[in-house]
């Protein structure tokens, strides 16, 4: 038979690649074919998680930030400063952290879904129109960011002026100065061509895009469990093999920036500049436990604790 | 300037009901609660984006929940409208064969269309019940305003239901009298304009 | 099932069922046979509420609004008096006041239907007075309305930008280009037109006469600034424009003319509701429609067995121009972008084609077909505005269909005609 799985980016990208891992796998190890529908072919990420939420698709993948609608605690990865920044580190939370393999995966059951797999896209890096090291820097610059209040509330937080727009909107905004900024992963500023028109790059080192793998869980519950460990084990093999690919993704994608353009600057901010960001955070927090109430709380508390470990571990 | 100001053309500011009686009025207000969800809901919409842009220029800063505010009027005009819209005959079609025929086939076939699309409209009117039911159930809320998602789409069924009644109404409207009627308020003009002509 | 759901859907399209029910009716085909009964009819409603849900839509009902009530107040007349001031005496002056009105107003507004009426109920007496024959001037207004269709504001454009994901504001500064080209085509054709029936000329105005046109002119004229300007300036995004087009239009007719009552914005407003009403009911009924034929790959296997994919993008450009002329020539120009637009998003996107210009070729298409008999929004709205029948209306068009061919033939051997512009804007 044929299981049906979206996503909600374009061929090539990093959830492109692990559904394809993830299809490669099912395909080699069963007789059951996977399809893989990309961004727009079924409609928008809301209407993917419906539709796998209907049982017409069996797969899913989708960004907490879109999820926010429907589980408000997955907005949590909007917080600034509440992963690791490196590439270890951040490998490391996510395969033990208590709050995404233990906590998540609850808050996704009630919603009819069976969540496989938390992994990271890529660290969040900032564009803009001039350098920004201290957030006096964000002062009446519009930043653009998705439609999500959390993420406005952490660059208001950060002093700039958060700006939703769609994403089809954002070159040309860039461009005609209508915003000064904008937040993503490096790979998309590089194939989105953002830095020809918002050439300072600032590593904030504020966030990682994270993104999450589902199924819907009545089907999940009807497989055999030889096909349960099947799933299992073709999650494990894509989420091992796109770990691989997104480590070094954003290097190859720096060095196409710096090679295409000599306008681009890069900014790392340092330890001490970072400090200056990262007291703005509580209130971000707060905002986030005013949406979210006591499930949010024990959330956020379990982030910073598995944080804690992690850090404690690689130092 | 000219000071004089010269009446402008309302195609649809008439109605009268093809029910009889009690059911008439009922019907004749409906069409009025049409009228003005649909003209609010323009003038809403206007004011919230002007607003918006007002915003964004003095405030540097736009309205959070202007977008979700626009899709809820978007969804009100629409759902308002195709009731409206099918009593004053003014959904689009394409009317080639159908004006070739004589008025007698044409009655005919008018009797079927209505029928039909009433059909197609109770189907839809069911479906986007039971797919409210479903939000209901999911509990999603829109982010910004923060209320459940599924009030927003309470027009849809309404609206299908309307539009329902309206092209059943229609139907019999054909049954029942010598012309043929594109709606039941509006008689198939084309015969009058092809002897101007 | 493609067949059976194509068959059905074109059957109860020329028995003149509303435009809803054939699409409507393909879809459920689709879903029942795909899903063995109707237990996924809720996506199908799911997805008709998403078709209605981009933000950028709000810009439909707010350029109609701004154009009914332009149409209805004087700033349509001031800028048609403009014109005429200044061409209408060289020899087929009027003809080529008459397609530069269109352009005008075409700036103004955003959809073919209202230029028809606000140049052509004014301008086609003048025309047949001075000499045209009646076919000439209907079809040269039915067609010049055309250039409004790709001169920003463009309702099309709106819609190809919504379901396409494409920048409206690139796709609005990029027809332009095309628009004006057809202008000067038709142009010329009338200023042949008008040696080869002698057609006399006008009175010339004198330069008095010129500058109080000019001044009348100036506030209405104002429109294009907000419109390209606020686009081309990164103030707006097309859907704010559009609101302050509104905002400066009641400003105008209100509070400078003084041509409309506050009480008439009643009217217009409903009016406005039903119109967007009717469009998106079609664009949400539509959006169903394309999610079932994605979701059972129906566009890859079209396109796999005509072989668009070995064609490459000029192939591909012939194709979606060919397909989107045939198309409109019987359906309206939405619906046809509605179905046309995702079964070739595929071959668009595997052959690299820029998305801005296959909008504007499609959006061309469009104009051309909603002129070209057998069936035509525009000739429709000529049949009823100037009570002429069909017959009449359409003898003219011929030379126009091959002009607006030949510039979209233009257009593909030479992209930067629409490129252009919106490189200078929004590109280094
Ligand atoms: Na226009
Ligand atoms: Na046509």
């Amino acid at each position: 038979d044929t299981w049906r799985y979206a996503h909600e980016e374009y061929e090539g990208d990093v959830q492109d690649v692990f559904a394809y891992k993830f299809k490669e796998y099912i395909e080699d190890h069963s007789d059951h074919d996977v399809k893989v529908y990309r961004f727009g072919e079924l409609g928008e990420s809301s209407d993917i998680m419906e539709q796998t939420q209907a049982g017409i698709l069996q797969f899913v993948n989708q960004s907490p930030g879109f999820t926010g609608a429907l589980i408000p605690e997955a907005q949590i990865f909007f917080i600034p400063y509440l992963m690791p920044t490196d590439m270890d580190s951040v490998v490391r939370f996510f395969k033990e952290s208590k709050a995404i393999n233990e906590m998540f995966p609850k808050l996704y059951a009630e919603h009819g879904l069976k969540l496989l797999q938390m992994y990271p896209e890529g660290e969040m890096v900032v564009t803009a129109d001039e350098k920004i090291t201290k957030p006096a820097d964000f002062k009446n610059k519009k930043i653009r960011v998705m439609t999500n209040p959390l993420l406005s509330a952490t660059y208001e937080a950060f002093g700039a002026t958060p700006t939703p727009l769609p994403w089809g909107e954002v070159y040309g905004a860039l461009q005609t100065n209508m915003i000064q900024g904008q937040e993503n992963p490096i790979f998309w500023i590089q194939s989105g061509g953002l830095y020809e028109v918002s050439p300072n790059l600032i590593f904030t080192h504020h966030g990682w895009f994270t993104t999450a793998m589902m199924a819907n869980q009545d089907f999940y519950q009807g497989l055999s469990d030889k096909d349960k460990q099947l799933v299992q084990d073709a999650t494990d093999y894509a989420f091992k093999k796109i770990l691989v690919h997104i480590d070094g993704l954003a290097e190859e994608a720096l060095q196409k920036i710096k090679d295409a353009s000599d306008k681009v600057t890069i900014t790392r901010l340092t330890d001490e500049q970072i400090k200056a960001f990262k007291a703005r955070a509580p209130q971000v927090e707060k905002k986030f436990i005013e949406m979210t109430g006591e499930s949010g709380k024990k959330l956020l508390d379990q982030f910073k604790e598995d944080l804690k470990k992690v850090q404690s571990e690689t130092n | 300037m000219s000071e004089k100001s010269p009446e402008i053309e309302d195609d649809t500011g008439s109605y009268e009901s093809g029910l009889p009686g009690f059911l008439g009025t009922i019907d004749v207000v409906i069409s009025k609660i049409e009228a003005i969800m649909l003209a609010l809901g323009v003038i809403l919409m206007a004011l919230n984006t002007c607003v918006n842009v007002i915003a964004r220029f003095v405030f540097q800063e736009g309205l959070f929940f202007s977008g979700e505010i626009n899709r809820i009027l978007i969804i009100l005009v629409t759902f308002a409208g195709i009731g409206y819209a099918a009593r004053h005959g003014r959904h689009i079609r394409m009317s080639a064969v159908y004006d070739a025929l004589p008025v007698k086939g044409r009655k005919v076939l008018m009797i079927i269309i209505a029928l039909f699309t009433s059909l197609v409209m109770f189907f839809l009117c069911y479906y986007s019940y039971g797919y409210i039911e479903t939000l209901h159930s999911r509990g999603r809320i829109l982010p910004a305003l923060g209320f459940p998602i599924w009030w927003i789409y309470i027009w849809a069924p309404v609206g299908f239901a309307i539009t329902g009644i309206q092209y059943f109404l229609t139907a019999i409207k054909n049954f029942t009298s010598e012309d043929v009627y594109l709606s039941t308020g509006v008689v198939d003009g084309y015969a009058d304009t092809e002897s101007e002509v | 099932m493609a067949t059976i759901m194509m068959a059905v859907m074109i059957g109860l399209l020329l028995l003149g069922f509303p435009m809803m029910v054939p699409l409507i009716t393909g879809a459920v085909i689709g879903f029942v046979m795909t899903f063995d009964g109707f237990g996924q009819m809720q996506t199908f409603v799911q997805q008709m509420m998403g078709g209605i849900r981009p933000a950028s839509l709000i810009a439909v009902p707010m350029f109609i609004l701004a154009a009914d009530i332009m149409t209805r107040g004087q700033s349509a007349d001031r800028l048609i008096n403009m014109v005429m001031a200044f061409i209408g005496h060289v020899k087929g002056g009027l003809a080529i006041s008459t397609a530069a009105s269109c352009t005008l107003f075409g700036a103004v507004s955003g959809s073919t239907q209202a230029t028809v009426v606000a140049v052509g109920s004014p301008l086609r007496p003048k025309m047949l007075k001075a000499g045209y024959s009646d076919a000439f001037t209907l079809a040269l207004i039915i067609n010049s309305s055309d250039i409004a269709f790709l001169i920003p504001p463009s309702i099309g454009m709106i819609i190809y930008g919504v379901i396409s994901e494409t920048s409206i504001a690139e796709l609005f500064i990029a027809g332009i280009g095309p628009g004006i080209l057809i202008l000067f085509m038709f142009s010329i054709y009338c200023l042949i037109y008008a040696y080869k029936n002698n057609v006399p000329v006008e009175e010339k105005s004198t330069w008095k006469q010129r500058a109080v046109s000019v001044r009348d002119a100036l506030w209405p004229l104002f429109f294009p600034v907000i419109i390209v300007g606020g686009i081309y300036g990164g103030i707006f995004s097309p859907t704010e424009a559009a609101a302050v087009c509104v905002l400066y239009a009641f400003l105008l007719e209100f509070v400078v003319f003084r041509s409309l009552k506050l009480s008439h914005i009643w009217t217009i407003s409903k009016s406005t509701g039903l119109i967007t009403a009717v469009v998106f009911i079609l664009v949400a009924v539509g959006n169903g429609f394309s999610w079932i034929i994605s979701f059972a790959q129906i566009p890859q296997t079209i396109l796999e067995s005509v072989g668009v994919n070995e064609a490459g993008p000029v192939g591909v450009l012939i194709a979606i121009c060919v397909s989107f002329f045939i198309a409109c020539m019987f359906v309206d120009p939405i619906v046809v972008i509605l179905v046309l637009t995702p079964i070739f998003a595929p071959a668009v996107q595997a052959t690299g084609l820029d998305p801005v210009l296959v909008g504007v070729l499609i959006t061309l298409q469009v104009a051309i077909g909603s002129a070209t008999p057998p069936f035509g929004c525009d000739i429709f709205t000529a049949i009823a505005i100037f009570k002429r029948p069909y017959m009449d209306v359409i003898r003219g068009t011929p030379p126009f269909i091959v002009m607006l061919v030949g510039a979209a033939a233009l257009i593909i051997a030479f992209p930067d005609i629409a490129l252009f512009l919106r490189d200078i804007a929004f590109r280094d």
